[in-house]
């Protein structure tokens, strides 16, 4: 009847995690709501920045008509002008800054906040890759449907100006290789982004001793 | 001599292993460069199925200690020996089967999921252990019936008052039949009469499922469930006593020397 010394824990199937990280995004609704939606919102911002100046860029597709109308309204020469081009390549450089940081951010607290759980969860045997995976899971949902909205919002309301400014042609404006490649950077360097800033923490606090991460203060 | 049946032979042995064994352990923290002995080559054992008390004011090394026989922890010198296996020994992996299998762990602060609910939080050790949804919703919903909980399985932790959170907790150590019980002040978040009620249950469980415990804590009302008590100051054990050797009158406890 003597108990055996040492087993290994065994590491639990993908499928289980998956169910376990479902879970925890569910118990915790409104705050990985929050989440997703600063990420949403970060992605629209530079989607919107990146398409509209794409847009902008591209202002000699449209038809003669239509250059007409913007050289009369006293648009085009605005939309040729160097400065401005300047000025709206250093808006994309800090619409990408602001979106780095805000999900960094956003990840980086989001998961600090649960340094206790953590710890705990390392108290009930948790393996520190099991730790790993759960928190992955939830950040490639979060990163991919919070990526993914941010991306359509920000290309609809780009569009949408788009139209209001240089009328109907606004679709054709921008050759669909183009779109497909804002879309995946764009899709790659949120989803990355929210991996990456949800990763790091929660790999150091299953690296700690279960006492410090349970002596977390947030 | 009476002959003995191999079963109380066998009882026997158990008894007289030891089920945790510390061997000269140093933990030593820094301040800034001050170096704080928290424990300081401390010797300390505890039979399979005792009941101990680790005890002592604040600062005098408990919850360390609690902390490096419960792994943890890691001492900066000496050994921690769970069932003669030195745990410093143990791979992360093995490290990990001992927390979901052999221990359970009762904290001051109950560290409970506080957005799940009481049923979430006593499954999840079992589903770390790989029972199937299934049956650790049905084990966890009898622990919790046995610690008095059955009408509140969904409630979650901010629903629930302090006494209820730890009785959640004490449900959820017990999760996977461990061998042991750790608790780190069981009582210090509750009043009087709740801390009562959990010394009770521990008590209970102690005797019925011939569980282990070790409690690190200062309430004196532990003093009457203990088999024994290890009084603890400036990382060191200053003495040990049997319960027969305590004599506990309304208010303070006395020793009969």
């Amino acid at each position: 009847m003597r108990e055996q010394g040492a087993e290994r824990q065994v590491q639990l199937p993908m499928i289980k995690a998956v169910k376990i990280a479902a879970k925890n995004i569910k118990v915790r609704w409104w705050r990985s709501l929050l989440v997703t939606s600063g990420i949403i919102l970060a992605l629209a911002f530079l989607m919107f920045i990146l398409v509209s100046e794409t847009l902008a860029s591209n202002v000699m597709r449209l038809s003669k008509e239509t250059l007409d109308t913007l050289s009369k309204r006293g648009t085009l020469g605005m939309l040729q002008d160097a400065d401005r081009k300047t000025q709206t390549w250093w808006l994309v450089g800090l619409a990408l800054l602001v979106s780095f940081v805000g999900i960094l951010n956003a990840m980086l607290m989001s998961v600090t906040e649960r340094f206790r759980e953590i710890g705990t969860m390392k108290c009930l045997g948790a393996l520190d890759s099991l730790v790993i995976k759960l928190f992955l899971i939830e950040s490639v949902f979060q990163g991919c449907l919070g990526t993914s909205l941010g991306i359509a919002v920000g290309l609809a309301l780009a569009y949408f100006e788009g139209v209001t400014i240089y009328g109907h042609e606004t679709w054709g404006m921008i050759p669909p290789a183009t779109v497909v490649r804002l879309v995946g950077i764009s899709f790659l360097a949120g989803t990355l982004l929210t991996i990456a800033g949800a990763l790091y923490p929660a790999w150091r606090a299953a690296k700690m001793q279960p006492v410090d991460a349970m002596r977390s203060e947030v | 001599m009476a002959e003995q049946t191999a079963q109380e032979i066998e009882n026997q042995e158990l008894l007289a292993t030891h089920i945790v064994r510390a061997v000269k352990v140093r933990r030593t923290y820094y301040l800034g460069d001050e170096p704080l002995h928290a424990l300081a080559g401390i010797d300390f054992s505890v039979r399979r199925g005792e009941y101990v008390s680790i005890m002592g004011p604040s600062g005098s090394g408990k919850t360390t200690l609690f902390n490096m026989i419960g792994g943890l922890d890691k001492p900066n010198e000496g050994q921690v020996f769970i069932d003669e296996v030195n745990i410093a020994a143990l791979s992360s992996y093995e490290l990990a089967w001992l927390r979901c299998h052999k221990i359970g762990y009762i904290f001051q602060t109950f560290n409970l999921i506080p957005v799940a609910s009481a049923l979430d939080n006593v499954m999840t050790p079992m589903l770390f252990a790989g029972m199937t949804q299934a049956d650790a919703q049905e084990k966890a919903a009898g622990l919790l019936d046995k610690v008095g909980l059955g009408d509140r399985l969904f409630h979650k932790p901010v629903q629930m008052s302090g006494g209820q959170q730890q009785r959640v907790a004490v449900a959820r150590a017990l999760a996977n039949d461990p061998a042991i019980l750790l608790a780190d002040e069981p009582t210090g978040n509750l009043d009087i009469k709740t801390g009562h009620r959990i010394i009770e249950l521990l008590r209970e469980i102690n005797e019925t499922e011939r569980v282990t415990v070790v409690t690190a804590t200062h309430d004196h009302k532990m003093l009457s469930v203990s088999d024994r008590i290890a009084w603890i100051r400036d990382g060191l054990v200053d003495r040990m006593q049997n319960r027969d050797e305590l004599e506990i009158e309304e208010g303070r406890a006395s020793v009969i020397d």
